[in-house]
């Protein structure tokens, strides 16, 4: 076996076990991949300018224009959201015909970009010729012939098969504005439509219709386009409903509802399990799909590039093992699993492994409910996940699913559930909550989808504890009411938080850089960053009550200082009398000014480590320069040096 | 930062230990050593330089002691022997120690003499330095002790910080609730004398029992609070505005995590062949004895080489020298390189801060956009003003049901992240809370229809009489049952009434980690038992607790009987029916269309396999036909692989090959999808598609095409297990 193959196939079982959060797709043998076709209609009337409007922002630009923008938009969030997956577009009824592969030479569509997964030369190319209007190969032109919609069909097949084999996902995306495409032609069984889309669906592909309308024009479906566009009784929650046209008023209108239109479709929908058992009690099972629709995304990791050649390729690495202290190469089979255990190794075999992990099969099983408040704001580890119901397990699951639902929405209560999410999979005990319909006015979150979530429960061992603090300051009710009045100021639209108008600054900067490198641009200096707080409306707004509150809290800080130099007098008093004992509250050492605030600073503690005179300090200031460094405080002056001195030397 | 520890343990292994007592079928020794065990291996995991474990056997058959030859002439270190000295502990010590707690044959030994040297081998190690020391005396009590000296010797432990503590096998304890009937005079006796010498030297005194069921409850692991932040919060930013907030605060974890331990890849280490004797027994893997120490096992450590795809080569791959290399990313599937020097680049320059962006109301916010672990922010320490500050803020925003929304950068140059603040105030704590909010990119829209109503693909929409929408009936037992399992309050208080929370967070322990944790401490102490069964306390919120189930058996009944679920059995699972079947919007009758005479043709087409494959099977008028159609498939895969430039069409040989299955489990005819796998495979691994085609089984074997089984076709001949076995190899 060569070095190659063994890297693999132990990737193969890392892959296998890893509990990442790998999306199961439908069919288990096919790769999580997503193959997208735009197929855009170029016609007299998909390249009229659009009629002239009031807006300002409005533009002139044809409906092809506009939805070719859309597929460079999609092209260019694909490339950070899903790096592996293909975008194809193929214009249709163009006077040139380009369709490499596939005969025929009178076709009339045109491949503009070749179903792949993008690269930069395809993005520059499909920028030029929207933004900056150059066809130069003049493929924007119609032909005198309407487009043969059986070679559409075909050549789509075509590339669904040979560029994206065996992907999960592959959908032709058609955006056009003539709803009988076939008007005229004579019915042939041989050279039907009907044929080639029934050849599209059962290959494991799917269509959908982006329609575009001009003023009073309708489109209607049923004269082509229901016939070739499919309805799955079983996965009917995977279309719900069909997409209204989007109408071209003035060109920013229609470029906005097509967008939305196609962002609404455009990531395919990938179910993170299916077919979940989900125990509502002893006996009463239904079945539900989990989705993944929080996910945290991050910039694709670095990777070597080959410059030796013509073109940068990116050089893939290929691992071998070596047993550690020698250069000898180990087999996979020799490879073996063992825990650390001190500073050696305990072993079990591959089935003790196994059994270890074992917490049973995968299940949602309810052990009650619980009043929603009962769910503390700090209690958050990871993200959730959303459930749906499916009848493919269990017939019936959607109308128990969606009366459970309402009970926990109607009576303020969540679901706790022991949950196991895959084979071998860590259980994880999960709060289930329930989110209000997108038509809900009450909702907050009206951009998600009515469900339940399952929300991880963090376990005792994930709590960790704060420092310790010393007696609690608390603010005055006037200090408060100033607060009061700048919270009130400073209200997020609507009073709630929509990620949409937050995109990640950092993830944004990363490809906005790397396209401007791979396209050879100028790089830009200002990144975009809608995170940051809009200080001068903030200073607007506020400004001043924030200076009155400014004002109130001195007032409040001088009373509760006179109050306790009045206090530490007595107690010197009181020293004076008799001995205290040698346990003196934190809070007293602690706020004593004469040790300065923070403690002694990290050089400092160096010097002094190394001078031998740290035991020179008094336990006033050992406890503050501990404190503020997380060291235990507690014990005797000799404890306190020991215990400084052992951290000085680890940390400093 | 742990401390240093100094810990002996006295093990009684005078010859009663070995007898069973009070209906276990263990010796006393092996049922007190499962703590002792627990404990010895738990210090042996943390493999800390400054914990020492000493191991001191009492009621042994040699004498082997400093003090016996010390003190010549001097009484009672008879039959006392250092089975470990104090010192750090490994793994290698501890297998060693298993070796020596074996019964004596003597009854002969004293107690208090075992501890008079425990307390000398403590203060040899540790002089006057800063130790938790320990003694830890374990024994059934049936010898006899010379309790002379105790008050002195509890004087001196109590001087030296050392702090004792008695474990006796079936000692009374009322306290636990322990009484032993029928108790030989000198075990009472002796009861009393350690009980007294506990309590004189403020030690700790108790019955094995306790200790062993204490076992059960896991331990949590406390960590020194991390600081993820200090610096001012502000709102508006001061440097351009004067009149901007700002508070100086700290921020630590909240919820982090606990990582469970991960298993690290080893291989056995081959000894040099020159001494053929030299070679551990275990060499050959599978006899590999449960526990390894360090000599026979060793780390595996990766070499990396890296290679570009090169159509020119055979094998398509050539290796590259690493000087060649540049670090960068993939743009789409256009590789960009960065020089050194432009490494950062592509990172966003930000400044260490934590500003407040706005705020929301709290019941605007659903807990399940959450994307991580909570933080707490608290003031400054020693700093009144920025207390006083940031109480007035968390007041606020208690009072007006809000939560704040605030960027934070947690060091010059991280990226930003937002977070949501919320108020949490004690009686003697105040801080604010955060969990990082999702960004724009973080949340998919991925369209699903409504729960409340049923649209139908002519756009209407159906609230009322679906069958995917709930009766009256079945929202009223659903509401009832909800209702009845509320755990809300429903664990027990001491006194016994159900008024606390049910499974709150500080009650359920991870049971990945503490399984594990489990698993590998055993196997350390017994390396060849079988690894125990998980605790209970594991797996106690796997399901309902038993009495409420009990509890709420008519409302559950009622919620059964009207939701009326039905399984999917599990064979009608692939096989749709027609009605069920994607088809057109318009209905059309695609089927009839594919029957006319044109389109009806004999030979499947290489190029459009997959889909008229389909069609065949699915109008298919007899078996022969599927049996021809499937044939055809065959050997179109048999070509495709065979014309294969490299790996290149393997993909879509597996998704022809997954789509055969398919259909051969769909329509019922596994052994025809069978054959071809047995007769395609052998062809694989004999080279037989011109040159070696492995890679492609490993694909198949990822994908787990292989045989259909009897679970998955009732039709099969094939097991489970064969069918395992076949994608073995």
């Amino acid at each position: 076996m060569s070095m190659a193959d063994r890297w693999n196939s132990d990737k193969r079982d890392e892959d296998s076990e890893d509990e990442s959060e790998e999306e199961l797709s439908e069919g288990y043998y096919k790769a999580q991949k997503d193959a997208l076709i735009f197929a855009i209609q170029v016609s007299e009337s998909m390249l009229a300018p659009s009629p002239k409007s009031d807006d300002k922002k409005a533009t002139d630009d044809s409906a092809a224009l506009i939805a070719l923008k859309c597929a460079y938009q999609v092209m260019q969030q694909r490339i950070i959201s899903n790096p592996k997956d293909m975008i194809g577009i193929i214009l249709f009824g163009t006077k040139k015909t380009q369709a490499p592969d596939i005969g025929r030479q009178d076709s009339h569509c045109y491949l503009l970009t070749d179903l792949d997964v993008p690269a930069a030369d395809d993005v520059k190319a499909l920028r030029d010729l929207v933004e900056e209007d150059e066809d130069v190969d003049e493929v924007l032109a119609p032909s005198d012939q309407p487009a043969d919609m059986v070679m559409l069909l075909r050549l789509v097949l075509h590339l669904f098969q040979t560029r994206a084999p065996n992907f999960g996902s592959r959908r032709l995306f058609i955006i056009t504005d003539n709803d009988d495409p076939c008007a005229g032609m004579k019915k042939n069984p041989a050279w039907d439509p009907a044929v080639g889309a029934k050849d599209i669906y059962d290959h494991g592909c799917s269509i959908e219709l982006f329609p575009i309308t001009h003023g009073r024009s309708e489109f209607d479906t049923s004269k082509f386009y229901d016939d070739i566009i499919y309805h799955d009784p079983i996965l009917d929650e995977e279309t719900p409903g069909k997409i209204a046209p989007a109408k071209s008023g003035d060109g920013l209108g229609l470029l906005h509802s097509l967008v939305s239109n196609i962002n609404s479709r455009q990531t395919p929908k990938r179910a993170y399990f299916s077919d979940m058992p989900f125990e509502l009690g002893p006996g009463l099972t239904i079945s539900v799909k989990g989705y993944n629709i929080i996910q945290k995304q991050a910039p694709a990791r670095s990777c070597y590039v080959w410059v030796g050649g013509e073109k940068p390729q990116v050089a893939i690495g290929e691992t071998a093992r070596l047993a550690e202290g020698s250069s000898r190469t180990v087999e996979s089979s020799e490879v073996k699993k063992a825990y650390k255990f001190g500073n050696e190794y305990v072993y079990f075999t591959e089935e003790e492994q196994k059994s270890i992990k074992q917490f049973g099969d995968p299940c949602i099983r309810i052990i009650g409910f619980k009043d929603r408040k009962l769910l503390k704001f700090w209690a958050s580890v990871k993200k959730s996940i959303y459930i749906f119901p499916s009848e493919q397990g269990y017939v019936g699951s959607t109308r128990v699913f969606t009366a459970l639902w309402q009970k926990l929405l109607k009576s303020k209560k969540v679901g706790v559930a022991w949950h196991i999410a895959r084979k071998n999979g860590n259980p994880q005990l999960v709060a289930i909550i329930p989110s209000r319909a997108a038509s809900d006015e009450k909702s907050g979150t009206q951009y998600l989808p009515a469900g339940l979530w399952l929300y991880p429960i963090p376990f005792v061992d994930d709590v960790r504890d704060g420092p310790e603090t010393g007696k609690v300051i608390r603010t005055t009710d006037a200090l408060t009411d100033r607060m009061n009045k700048v919270v009130q100021q400073l209200q997020l639209p609507g009073g709630a938080y929509t990620p949409s108008k937050y995109p990640n600054p950092a993830l944004q900067w990363h490809y906005k850089i790397l396209q401007a490198l791979a396209l050879e641009d100028v790089v830009p200096d200002q990144p975009v960053d809608t995170t940051v707080p809009k200080y001068r409306a903030i200073h607007k707004r506020c400004g001043g009550y924030i200076q009155e509150w400014s004002r109130v809290a001195d007032d409040a800080l001088e009373q509760i200082q006179e109050g306790k130099k009045l206090k530490r007098e007595m107690e010197a008093d009181e020293d004076e009398e008799e001995v205290r004992p040698a346990k003196k509250s934190r809070s007293t050492t602690t706020k004593d000014k004469n040790t300065g605030e923070d403690g002694l600073s990290n050089v400092e503690l160096r010097k002094r480590y190394n001078a031998g005179t740290l035991a020179k300090l008094t336990v006033a200031e050992l406890r503050s320069s501990m404190g503020g460094r997380g060291i235990d405080t507690k014990g005797l002056k000799k404890d306190l040096v020991e215990r400084l001195e052992q951290w000085v030397e680890e940390n400093v | 930062m742990a401390d240093k520890e100094a810990t002996v343990y006295i093990l009684d292994l005078g010859s009663s230990m070995a007898d069973c007592h009070n209906g276990r079928t263990e010796s006393d020794l092996d049922w007190s050593m499962r703590y002792v065990w627990d404990k010895i291996s738990t210090t042996v995991a943390a493999s800390r330089k400054t914990w020492n474990v000493g191991v001191v056997g009492v009621r042994t058959d040699e004498t082997d002691n400093p003090l016996q030859e010390q003190e010549e002439g001097s009484e009672g270190y008879e039959h006392i022997s250092v089975l470990q000295e104090l010192g750090p502990m490994s793994m290698q010590n501890l297998q060693d120690l298993r070796d020596r707690v074996k019964p004596s044959h003597t009854q002969a030994g004293d107690c208090i003499s075992a501890i008079v040297l425990a307390i000398e081998m403590i203060e040899k190690l540790t002089k006057k330095l800063k130790y938790n020391r320990r003694v830890i005396l374990v024994t059934d009590g049936e010898a006899p002790i010379d309790s002379s000296d105790i008050g002195d010797i509890s004087e001196k432990m109590k001087r030296s910080g050392i702090q004792l503590t008695v474990l006796g096998v079936d000692f009374d304890d009322a306290e636990f609730g322990f009484k032993e009937e029928d108790k030989s005079s000198i075990k009472e006796q002796n009861e009393k004398t350690l009980r007294d010498f506990a309590e004189k030297c403020d030690g700790l005194y108790g019955t094995v029992a306790e200790a062993i069921a204490e076992l059960e409850t896991p331990r949590v692991k406390s960590v020194r609070p991390y600081k993820t932040y200090d610096g001012p919060l502000t709102l508006g930013d001061p440097n351009m505005h004067a009149d901007a907030m700002s508070i100086d605060v700290e921020r630590y974890f909240k919820t982090h995590k606990a990582a469970v331990p991960p298993a690290s890849r080893v291989v056995m280490k081959i000894t040099s062949s020159d001494d053929p004797s030299d070679v551990p027994e275990a060499a050959n893997g599978d006899e590999m004895q449960g526990v390894e120490s360090t000599p026979s096992f060793a780390a595996v450590k990766n070499s990396r080489k890296y290679v570009v795809n090169d159509s020119d080569i055979p094998g398509g791959k050539r290796d590259v020298d690493p000087s060649e290399l540049a670090k960068g990313y993939e743009y789409g599937r256009t590789a960009v390189h960065i020089s050194e020097s432009d490494y950062n680049i592509t990172k966003i320059e930000t400044t260490k801060g934590f500003s407040i962006v706005g705020f929301i109301y709290q019941e605007k916010y659903e807990p399940f956009l959450n994307v991580g672990e909570t933080c707490m922010t608290i003031a400054q320490k020693s700093n009144d003003a920025a207390a006083l500050k940031l109480s007035s803020l968390i007041h606020s925003l208690h009072e007006l049901e809000s939560y704040a929304v605030a960027r934070i950068v947690a060091k010059d140059g991280k990226e930003p992240t937002l977070v949501l603040l919320a108020p949490h105030i004690e009686p003697d704590f105040e801080c604010l809370y955060d969990i990082p909010l999702p960004f724009a990119e973080d949340v998919r829209s991925y369209p699903f229809p409504p729960l409340d109503k049923v649209l139908t693909i002519q756009g209407n929409s159906v609230t009322t009489n679906h069958r995917n929408l709930p009766s009256q009936e079945l929202q009223e037992a659903m509401d009832d049952y909800v209702d009845a399992m509320d755990i809300s309050s429903w664990e027990k208080d001491d006194d016994g009434n159900r008024t606390m929370e049910y499974a709150p967070v500080y009650d359920v322990f991870s049971p990945p980690l503490h399984r594990i944790n489990q698993a590998i401490r055993y196997r350390a102490t017994y390396p060849t038992k079988p690894v125990p069964l998980i605790p209970a306390i594991l797996l106690k919120y796997a399901s309902p607790p038993e009495d409420l189930v009990a509890k709420v058996k008519s409302d559950l009944e009622d919620l059964i009987d009207k939701a009326s679920v039905k399984k999917v059995p599990p064979k009608a699972k692939g096989k749709k029916d027609k009605g069920e079947r994607p088809q057109p919007i318009s209905g059309l009758d695609i089927d009839a269309l594919l029957k006319q005479p044109e389109n009806k043709k004999a030979a499947l087409d290489p190029d459009n396999a997959i889909p008229k494959f389909k069609q065949r099977v699915e109008l298919a008028d007899d078996q022969a036909d599927i049996e021809d159609a499937m044939s055809q498939m065959g050997s179109i895969i048999r070509g495709m692989v065979t014309k294969s430039f490299g790996d290149q069409d393997y993909d879509r040989a597996v998704e022809h090959i997954g789509v055969m299955k398919e259909t051969a489990t769909e329509f019922e005819y596994p052994d025809l999808f069978n054959s071809f796998m047995k007769d395609f495979k052998t062809r694989i691994l004999s080279g037989e598609f011109g040159g070696d085609r492995r890679e492609l089984w490993w694909k198949i074997k990822h994908a787990s095409l292989g045989l259909i089984d009897a679970n998955a076709s009732e039709h099969s001949k094939v097991t489970a297990e064969e069918a395992a076995e076949f994608l073995k190899r």
